[in-house]
C-alpha cells in the first residue's frame, strides 16, 4: 500500500449553501451582524466538513484546509512581536492575494497559534491530522523587511519563532508537522539557509516526524542536496516541478518522499493508472511504502467538487499502486 | 491642451438593486432581459456620476460583469466556467476551463461599450481582458500549452478590438492584471497583446496591477500599446525613482487611490501623490486615475474617491496653469 497525504489548504467553499456558510458568515462579521467567535463556530463547522470529505475518500494523512488562514503569510508571521500587515501582494505564479507582513523590529514568537485549531481538527478526523506552516525562508522571503535588512537574519529569527509553534503543537498532540519552503523554486541557492533554519525548528520537533515541502515548480537543481537538509520526509511538487523527476529517477532518494504527481493547480483529471505506474517507476529507489502520494500543492486553486475528485484520483492511484509497490 | 485627464481603470461597484437583482437571475427568479435592464440602469447612473463630477474618458463601469476574466469566456465558445475559486480574504471567482479550441462566437463587450457611449460626447474606453491572464485565470483541459492557449486568446480578442474600434471607441484597453506572474513569460505576453493591438488606430492602453514592477520594469517600453495604466498609490509610489533614471516612452496613466482601502484619500494627499508625478512626467502624457478598479469598494466610496480624485487633478491643473 502507498499512503496518501494532502499539501494543506482546501478550497474554503462550495457550490452547495452548507459548503457556502463560510463565505456567508465573513461577510455578516464584516456587516456587524455577527461576532468573532460566531464566525469561528462557522469555521470550525467547515474544518468538519473538510475533515470529513478527506476521512471519507480515505485519506490517510490530512489537514484542517488550513481553512482560518487568511493566507499562507500574515496568519502565522502577523502574529509575531514586531510584525504588521501591509497591502495585497500577488502569492508566486497563482491568481491569489497576501496581504503582506511588515517587519518592524526583532521578530519573536508571542503564543501558540494553531495548535488549537489542531487539536479541534484532530478531534474531528479518524486518522492522524499534519500540522502545517510556512518555512521561515518564504516567510522572510515575502515579507518587507523594514529592520533588519538582512534576509537570513530575519529568516534565522523566524525559523526560531516557527521552532517555538512547531514545540507547542507537538505539546498539543502533533506527530506530524510540514514545514512549507515553495520559495525554493525560486531561489534553489536559499537551499543552505533553509537546512540552517530548520536545524532550529528542529530541535523543537521531539518525535514527530517532520517534512520539508517545495512546491510551485522544481528543484532539480538542488535535488541531491535536499536530501541532507535536517527534515525526515522531503514532498516535492512533480507536476509544475516536473523537471525534479529525472534527477530523482535517477539518484532516489534514502529518505521517504510525498509525491506531487496529482496537479492541484489544473481540472484536468489524471488517469490514476497512469499515476501509480508514474510512482512505481520509483520502486527500489524511493522507500514507496513509507512515502505518501499527493496533490502537487495546496488543493485551494481548484473548485471544491474538483478537489474532492482529485482526492478520490489520488486515492484510486495509490491503491493501484500498492498492488505493485 | 490635454493635460493631466483624468480616467478609471474599468469596474465600479454595483447598486444594491443590481447585486439582488443578479442573486435573483442566478436562481432563475429574473429574467435575463430583466436583469439586462437593471444592467442598463446601473451603467447609464455611473455614466452620469462621471459627466458630472468631470472625469474626461469614461469607462462603462463593467456592471454586467461578474469577473473580468469570467465575462469574457462566458462569450467565447470552447469554455465552461469552472466552481468557485478564491481570490483572496473572501472574495471567489468562477474560473473558465479551456474544454475545446477556443472560439470568437460574435462580439463580447462591444454591445455595452455602444450602449454607454450613446449616452456621453466624453470617450468610453473599450475594455478587453487580455491574453495573457485570460489564460493564466483559466484552467486548460484543452491546449496543454499555456504559449498555444495565449495566442488561441490573443487572436479572438484582436476581433474583438477591431470590432470595439469600428463601434467608434477612441480608446481600447488591454487588461493583464496578470502580467507579473510570471516573469520568463513576459516575452509571451508582449507577442500576445501586439497580436491584439495589431493594425489598432485608437489609442491602445494597458492596465496592470499588483505586482512586482522592478521585476517587469525592462518590458515596460516593450510593450505594444500607447500607454500603460499603473496601480502605483498601494505601491507607495516606490517606482517613481526608477521612472526618473529610465525614462517610459509612452504615456502613463497613473493610480493616486487604493482600492482595496476603505480609507477615503483625502483631496491633498491626492493632490501630493499627482505633484510628485508630475516631477517625472509630463502632463500632456500624465493620466489620473484609481489604481485598480473600484468594483470592491461601496458605491458611496468608490464616488468619493473618485470626487477626490477629480477635485485634486483640477486642483494641480490650476495650480499648474494648465488648465
Amino acid at each position: 500500500m502507498v499512503r496518501t497525504t494532502v499539501v494543506g489548504t482546501y478550497p474554503r467553499i462550495g457550490e452547495t449553501s452548507e459548503e457556502q456558510a463560510l463565505r456567508r458568515g465573513i461577510a455578516r462579521l464584516d456587516r456587524g451582524e455577527i461576532v468573532e467567535a460566531e464566525l469561528q463556530a462557522i469555521e470550525r463547522d467547515t474544518v468538519r466538513q473538510v475533515l470529513r470529505e478527506q476521512n471519507e475518500i480515505g485519506i490517510d494523512l490530512v489537514t484542517d484546509g488550513q481553512i482560518s488562514w487568511y493566507d499562507s503569510q500574515s496568519h502565522f508571521a502577523g502574529k509575531l512581536v514586531s510584525v504588521e500587515t501591509n497591502g495585497l501582494v500577488r502569492y508566486f505564479d497563482t491568481n491569489t492575494y497576501y496581504r503582506q507582513p511588515v517587519v518592524r523590529g526583532a521578530v519573536a514568537w508571542k503564543g501558540p497559534v494553531l495548535a488549537d485549531d489542531w487539536k479541534f481538527a484532530q478531534a474531528n478526523s479518524k486518522v492522524p491530522v499534519k500540522a502545517v506552516l510556512t518555512g521561515p525562508v518564504t516567510l522572510a522571503s515575502l515579507a518587507l523587511d523594514k529592520h533588519y535588512r538582512s534576509k537570513k537574519a530575519l529568516a534565522l529569527d523566524l525559523a526560531t519563532a516557527v521552532g517555538e509553534e512547531v514545540g507547542s503543537l507537538v505539546q498539543a498532540g502533533a506527530s506530524n508537522v510540514q514545514i512549507d519552503e515553495p520559495i525554493l523554486t525560486r531561489y534553489p541557492g536559499d537551499l543552505t539557509l533553509v537546512s540552517e533554519a530548520l536545524e532550529r525548528i528542529r530541535s523543537h520537533k521531539a518525535r514527530s516526524t517532520l517534512t520539508l515541502f517545495t512546491f510551485f515548480g522544481d528543484v532539480a537543481a538542488i535535488y541531491k542536496d535536499l536530501g541532507d537538509a535536517p527534515a525526515d520526509i522531503l514532498g516535492l511538487d512533480l507536476v509544475q516541478g516536473s523537471a525534479t523527476w529525472p534527477v530523482l529517477a535517477k539518484h532516489g532518494s534514502t529518505k521517504p518522499l510525498v509525491l506531487g504527481l496529482i496537479d492541484a493547480r489544473n481540472t484536468r483529471e489524471e488517469d490514476p493508472a497512469a499515476i501509480a505506474k508514474k510512482a512505481l517507476e520509483l520502486k527500489g529507489a524511493v522507500d514507496l511504502k513509507a512515502s505518501y502520494l499527493s496533490p502537487s500543492n495546496g488543493l485551494e486553486f481548484l473548485p471544491r467538487d474538483r478537489a474532492r475528485r482529485k482526492l478520490q484520483i489520488l486515492r484510486t492511484a495509490a491503491q493501484k499502486a500498492g498492488v505493485g509497490a | 491642451m490635454n493635460a493631466l485627464l483624468t480616467t478609471s481603470v474599468g469596474s465600479f461597484p454595483k447598486p444594491e438593486y443590481l447585486t439582488r437583482a443578479r442573486t435573483k437571475a442566478s436562481k432563475g427568479e429574473l429574467s435575463p432581459d430583466g436583469l439586462r435592464t437593471l444592467e442598463e440602469k446601473a451603467t447609464s447612473e455611473w455614466i452620469r456620476f462621471q459627466e458630472e463630477i468631470g472625469i474626461d474618458i469614461l469607462v462603462d463601469g463593467e456592471q454586467y460583469r461578474g469577473d473580468m476574466a469570467t465575462y469574457f469566456a462566458e462569450n467565447i465558445d470552447g469554455t465552461e466556467i469552472s466552481g468557485l475559486v478564491r481570490s483572496y480574504g473572501n472574495r471567489y471567482y468562477k474560473k473558465p476551463i479551456i474544454v475545446d479550441e477556443l472560439r470568437r462566437r460574435g462580439p463580447i463587450s462591444v454591445d455595452w461599450f455602444t450602449f454607454a457611449q450613446a449616452q456621453t460626447k466624453r470617450p468610453v474606453k473599450g475594455m478587453i481582458t487580455g491574453p495573457y491572464t485570460m489564460m493564466d485565470w483559466s484552467f486548460d483541459e484543452y491546449y496543454g500549452s499555456r504559449a498555444d492557449a495565449c495566442f488561441a486568446f490573443a487572436k479572438l480578442l484582436h476581433d474583438e478590438a477591431v470590432a470595439l474600434e469600428a463601434a467608434g471607441a477612441k480608446v481600447v484597453q488591454v487588461d493583464e492584471p496578470a502580467l507579473s506572474t510570471r516573469f520568463d513569460e513576459l516575452p509571451l505576453l508582449v507577442r500576445a497583446v501586439g497580436i491584439v493591438t495589431k493594425g489598432l488606430k485608437a489609442k491602445t492602453v494597458l492596465h496592470t496591477c499588483y505586482g512586482n514592477y522592478n521585476e517587469i520594469f525592462d518590458y515596460f517600453n516593450k510593450l505594444p500599446v500607447d500607454q500603460l495604466d499603473l496601480e502605483m498609490s498601494n505601491s507607495g509610489l516606490d517606482l517613481l525613482d526608477r521612472f526618473k533614471r529610465e525614462p517610459l516612452k509612452k504615456e502613463i496613466a497613473f493610480g493616486v487611490v487604493d482600492v482595496h482601502s476603505h480609507v477615503i484619500e483625502p483631496e491633498s494627499l491626492i493632490r501630493e501623490r499627482i505633484e510628485k508625478a508630475l516631477t517625472i512626467f509630463s502632463p500632456s502624457k500624465l493620466l489620473i486615475d484609481p489604481d485598480c478598479g473600484l468594483k470592491t469598494r461601496s458605491v458611496d466610496e468608490a464616488r468619493i474617491k473618485l470626487r477626490n480624485m477629480v477635485a485634486a487633478a483640477h486642483a494641480v491643473r490650476t495650480a499648474h496653469g494648465l488648465t
